[in-house]
């Protein structure tokens, strides 16, 4: 009996040595892991760091694809258990509670060594706002950079006789051409739904609003007449014939009906352009882009404005490999890294002066989509509206504004929205 | 005590917990500590990647004058309505009618059994697609313009067909046990005194399958009380629905994940295992009126 135990026992000792043999580096190289969530962007992903790895053969990098969901609750357990990946994204929705937790490594003073001012004259301030703590410093090289976009139906724009969009359209342009294409071929006009960056957002701050004051970028301002007036605009559009209610909206999204040839204007992300242009082959041709229309009567302001988010590369502050995975970063951030990514089509190189090279995989396709409207926008961009607290009174405010949907008053539901993000302001 | 069996005894004894150790420690580290420490998280607040700070009741005090937690509860126990006796009644039917001598006996169960091998998601997908309400199956057929997954009133009635279909099967294999151990005799005999299918079915069938429908009934009640991938799959964040279909784990899946409140979160969890534990406790003193345990 004993000798059978201590058998077993020598056994399973040799079975968990060899799975722990099996994590070192047998081939003397530096593995290092990479986590995203876009499986579009894998590619794009993998080509910079063949590029690195090709420069330092011996490191190897393993590009990893998790789900948008899953990979935040994952990401935090790693956070917590500290076995995190080793490079992975950053969201501008998660990138604070992250970086003011101290689980980010700072990398401010990353590209010292080659020049202190490296950030400041490669990168806007929006990119480096969207990989900043709370606290100033930066915790996540600049990845990409996006901006939101009018997409049209030619097709449609030409049935109904009416000019397609573009930089004169106001919002008065996009209700009249709804209603013309609606009449014309019974498809919808613009499609307006429940969304904070597709949607309202844009309204807000053409319209001279804000969802979080400016200055200060702590408070929020629901009630502020501006941004009431703008919500309260953008939400009656569903009440037209010619646009499709929530309900509508919570089975086909906007995309789907557009690409569907159901709809033919929706606001899209410049991320997704070219994915639509190659999963929807049929439709290429039949679809352009155009700047997000202006406010006719702004409070303040021309009137313009387009919301712009950008990714970031982040590491562990307690990484193991923190030093080499510090020259990864050095790389991706550098022009080279940036090129890159953009002639891979996978998002717009948030390195001033390198937008265009994203251009590249849109040329090889058989109709050109007109990109350089996302390039021209960058003019008018308002940064991704996001603070601290923001994280906590998200979902509620999300919740109230589907009650505001469903047909709640909404000034009321504009004031608990208000109320409920005021209330974490003074816990704080 | 003769020396000699003690030591006999105590080494079966030791090779006992040796066999089960792989059971019990599983359960101690992956059910009953992390329970114990939703507890203790309940009367906490998350400060943000496993670091909690003690604040009491509150959360429970929050949570108790939360309006969308009555009414996650409501759904919640609406829900186990909806599904428990019909899904029940229908899987007793299915395999009573699996067990009679029908033709193709076999392929039928395997049909019936399918859902429960298809992985919930894509049920959850296929299921919407059929219940599109602009350009959905359902609709289509009937020529209505029903919005079945966005119309608060009828949202989770839609959620719990859909429940009950995914379980059928699963349940009638179960019950199909349960009445393939009835001996032949039983019907022979009630034949020959002139017992119809009928009277038949409630006082030979019912009572020999009570202990397995009981099973079920517990188990069936337990998911249903649960129910979460079903719904999140279903009805997304801005369906207009989302608050009238929203079940307590759902509910508690949103504050813990998506707004990052574990506290909050664990005080919900605990509201559905005493929910569960009422729940149970009531079926347990039921089934004495009605179980038969005697063969």
């Amino acid at each position: 009996m004993k000798k059978i135990a201590r058998l077993m026992a020598a056994a399973l000792a040799a079975a968990l040595l060899l799975s722990t043999a099996g994590c070192g580096s047998a081939d003397g190289k530096t593995h290092l892991t990479f986590q995203i969530w876009d499986v579009f962007q894998r590619d794009g992903m993998q080509a910079v760091c063949d590029a690195y790895t090709a420069q330092h053969p011996d490191v190897v990098i393993e590009v990893q694809v998790t789900s948008w969901n899953e990979y935040w609750t994952k990401l935090e357990a790693a956070g917590e258990s500290n076995t995190m990946p080793d490079i992975f994204w950053m969201h501008t929705d998660q990138i604070l509670y992250y970086a003011d937790f101290g689980i980010l490594a700072d990398l401010t003073d990353v590209y010292d060594e080659v020049d202190p001012d490296f950030f400041t004259k490669h990168y806007s301030d929006i990119s480096i706002g969207n990989a900043s703590g709370t606290d100033g410093r930066i915790y996540g090289i600049p990845k990409d950079k996006d901006n939101v976009v009018l997409v049209y139906n030619k097709e449609m724009f030409d049935a109904a006789g009416v000019a397609y969009p573009d930089e004169t359209w106001t919002w008065d342009d996009l209700t009249d051409a709804s209603a013309k294409v609606y009449a014309a071929t019974g498809k919808y006009g613009y499609m307006a739904y429940n969304d904070e960056q597709l949607g309202y957002w844009n309204f807000v701050y053409q319209k001279g609003g804000y969802i979080l004051d400016p200055e200060t970028n702590i408070h929020a301002g629901y009630t502020q007449p501006a941004t009431m007036e703008a919500i309260k605009y953008y939400v009656d559009l569903q009440k037209n014939d010619w646009c499709p209610n929530q309900a509508y909206f919570a089975e086909t999204s906007p995309g789907t009906a557009f690409l569907a040839g159901q709809g033919s204007m929706y606001f899209e992300g410049s991320w997704n352009l070219l994915p639509n242009m190659l999963n929807y082959p049929d439709m290429v041709g039949k679809w352009d882009i155009a700047p997000l229309p202006a406010c006719p009567d702004p409070d303040s302001g021309d009137g313009r404005a387009t919301i712009s988010n950008g990714l970031c590369y982040a590491t562990a502050a307690r990484g193991k490999n923190l030093e080499i995975v510090k020259d990864v970063l050095r790389f991706f951030g550098s022009e080279e890294g940036q090129r890159i990514q953009g002639e891979s089509g996978a998002a717009i190189p948030a390195y001033l002066g390198l937008e265009d090279s994203w251009t590249t995989q849109f040329q090889k396709l058989d109709y050109l989509l007109d990109v350089q409207v996302c390039y021209d926008q960058f003019d008018h961009v308002v940064q991704y509206i996001n603070n601290a607290s923001r994280r906590k009174w998200k979902p509620t405010v999300a919740d109230e504004m589907v009650r505001v949907y469903n047909g709640s008053n909404i000034e009321e539901s504009l004031a608990r929205m208000q109320a409920i993000a005021d209330s974490y302001v003074t816990t704080d | 005590m003769n020396k000699k069996m003690s030591k006999a005894a105590s080494s079966e004894q030791r090779w006992g917990w040796f066999m089960v150790a792989p059971t019990i420690i599983g359960l101690l580290v992956l059910n009953v500590w992390p329970f114990i420490q939703t507890i203790w998280a309940s009367f906490c607040e998350h400060l943000g990647f496993g670091h909690y700070r003690f604040i009491g009741l509150d959360n429970y005090i929050n949570m108790f004058q939360n309006a969308d937690f009555w009414k996650a509860t409501g759904n919640t126990l609406l829900f186990v309505v909806l599904t428990v006796p019909v899904g029940i009644f229908l899987s007793l039917l299915v395999a009573v009618m699996l067990n009679a001598k029908v033709k193709f006996k076999g392929g039928f169960r395997t049909i019936f059994f399918l859902p429960m091998v298809c992985a919930p998601a894509a049920v959850t997908m296929v299921w919407r697609w059929i219940f599109n309400a602009d350009y959905g199956v359902l609709n289509q057929i009937f020529g209505t313009h029903v919005k079945w997954i966005t119309d608060p009133n009828v949202a989770l009635i839609s959620c719990a067909v859909v429940a009950i279909w995914s379980a059928i099967g699963y349940d009638a294999v179960l019950l199909l046990s349960g009445l393939q151990n009835i001996s032949k005799s039983y019907y022979e005999a009630a034949s020959i005194d002139g017992a119809g299918k009928i009277k038949q079915f409630f006082s030979i069938t019912l009572p020999m399958v009570s202990p397995t429908l009981f099973v079920t009934m517990i188990m069936r009640l337990m998911a249903s009380l649960k129910v979460y991938d079903l719904i999140y799959m279903m009805v997304e964040e801005t369906n207009p629905a989302l608050t009238n279909v929203q079940s307590l784990i759902y509910l508690f899946y949103r504050e813990s994940f998506v707004a990052g409140s574990r506290g909050s979160g664990s005080a919900i969890a605990v509201w559905t295992v005493l929910l569960i534990g009422i729940a149970t406790v009531f079926q347990f003193w039921g089934q004495k009126k009605w179980v038969n345990y005697e063969v």
